[in-house]
């Protein structure tokens, strides 16, 4: 069963060594729990989540340290994967990757609420100093906006160009290595690459123009 | 020179090395290097090691289930979900903070500094150096890196092995030189050498005649002081 998983080619999440002692003989591959939570089946949410529950609450204690905010997060990406399954796509990458893929838009919601939370706390300093004046603006922290607007638009994006830009963001690789991991032309590697860049400046463009409008 | 290419500027944004050509380029070149800085913030703003796939899995508490259970309905079905931390203990707060450090970033500031360095050396080529060996650095093995070497004299007499190597940055280890004998028994270390353009000086006393390989390899970061036996490239010196 462990010869047969197949190789990831793209997608943001490297195979997962399986746990061979919590799993039984009946249980499915990957690919078949993948399918499986497409297809609303309960049983596939909890073998999920025995999977790959460690990788994504790894990823929200890097981001938040141990505790209820990495807690949080991640029953967040399990609920809301369980009730967007008709979203998940298995022709487009693996279960895990989404998953992964869902938890960055997590931690950056969070990051997000803390920024809004901290605005209105400065801001209620503010007015309890009677401070005359127009309303107060504290400090907007633009880039905590700007990363959930591009990881929207990684969304929006076809593959392969998807997987090539997730390997140079969240694994690091260099064109090169991304050409050789997923067996694409350099050039066409790096045309990808080059327009998704032009994407993601068009779309802080946008944004940032609807902002000081 | 022409501007550089779309993509490469777009690779520059990444961090990842240039070739010299467009190194130095970028360097004189306003209008490239704003174009990098306007694809560089997509870059700034999702590359952060928060985001990283690669990371330490770290098993939730059982509350964190029974949580999921509660929102879904689907506590019924669950049989195989582990009760306790079964697949990876709990790491003190402190491990989880050691990331490994992006690439993105450390190499924006190295690819800064090479393209100075670069920009600095087209400069003294002209007047105060004269070159005195060199050759070009062929792959070996499966390697798909290339690079130039040359050896130049400054005024004061002294040598430098200057090393432009095209390749990726190297993973959990580190790229070296070394000046080889022709028999290629004997080899003198110089030193470390990065992608991008490095210049090592050349010991006292060296001649090039009985030393005229360069060979770059593959270190692991091991503490051992020996060759590792990965080449990257070599080349002949042309005394």
């Amino acid at each position: 069963m462990l010869l047969d998983r197949r190789r990831l080619h793209l997608g943001s999440v490297p195979d997962v060594d399986p746990v061979p002692a919590l799993r039984g003989a009946s249980e499915p591959d990957d690919q078949e729990v993948g399918r499986r939570f497409g297809e609303g089946e309960e049983q596939a949410l909890a073998w999920a989540y025995e999977r790959w529950a460690g990788q994504v609450h790894g990823m929200a204690v890097r981001a938040f340290g141990p505790g209820p905010d990495a807690e949080d997060v991640t029953q967040q990406v399990f609920v809301s994967a369980w009730t967007g399954r008709s979203g998940y796509r298995q022709e487009s990458g693996p279960l895990p990757a989404w998953l992964v893929g869902i938890c960055r838009h997590k931690i950056a919601d969070t990051w997000a609420r803390r920024d809004r939370q901290r605005r209105e706390n400065e801001a209620a300093v503010v007015d309890a100093q009677a401070r005359p004046g127009g309303p107060v603006t504290a400090g907007v922290d633009t880039a905590v906006a700007d990363r959930v607007a591009l990881l929207d638009e990684l969304e929006l994006l076809g593959q392969p160009q998807r997987g090539i830009i997730e390997l140079a963001f969240f694994e690091d690789l260099t064109h090169a290595q991304i050409a050789a991991r997923t067996g694409l032309p350099l050039g066409t590697v790096k045309s990808h690459i080059r327009r998704t860049l032009e994407r993601l400046r068009a779309r802080l463009e946008v944004d940032g123009g609807a902002l000081r409008a | 020179m022409e501007h550089c290419e779309p993509e490469q500027l777009a690779l520059a944004a990444l961090g990842e090395p240039l070739p010299s050509d467009d190194a130095a380029h970028l360097a004189a070149c306003e209008t490239c290097r704003a174009e990098v800085a306007s694809l560089r913030r997509g870059v700034d703003l999702l590359a952060v090691p928060e985001f990283a796939a690669a990371g330490p899995s770290i098993a939730p508490p059982p509350r964190v289930w029974d949580a999921i259970a509660a929102a879904t309905g689907a506590s019924a079905a669950a049989t195989g979900v582990p009760r306790s931390p079964a697949v990876v203990p709990e790491p003190a707060p402190d491990n989880v903070r050691v990331l490994r450090p992006r690439r993105s970033r450390l190499l924006l500031a190295a690819a800064a500094v090479v393209v100075a360095a670069g920009a600095g050396a087209i400069a003294l080529n002209r007047d105060d150096v004269v070159t005195v060996a060199s050759t070009t650095l062929d792959p070996l093995d499966s390697s798909r890196a290339t690079g130039k070497a040359s050896v130049v004299e400054e005024d004061d007499g002294s040598r430098v092995l200057r090393i432009e190597l095209d390749a990726p940055a190297a993973e959990d280890a580190f790229y070296e030189a070394w000046l080889a004998d022709t028999s290629a028994v004997g080899m003198i270390p110089m030193g470390t050498v990065r992608p991008g353009t490095t210049s090592l000086t050349v010991p006292d006393g060296v001649d090039l005649a009985d030393w005229p390989t360069v060979e770059i390899s593959v270190e692991p970061i091991d503490g051992d002081p020996q060759h590792s036996g990965v080449s990257l490239v070599r080349g002949a010196l042309d005394t």
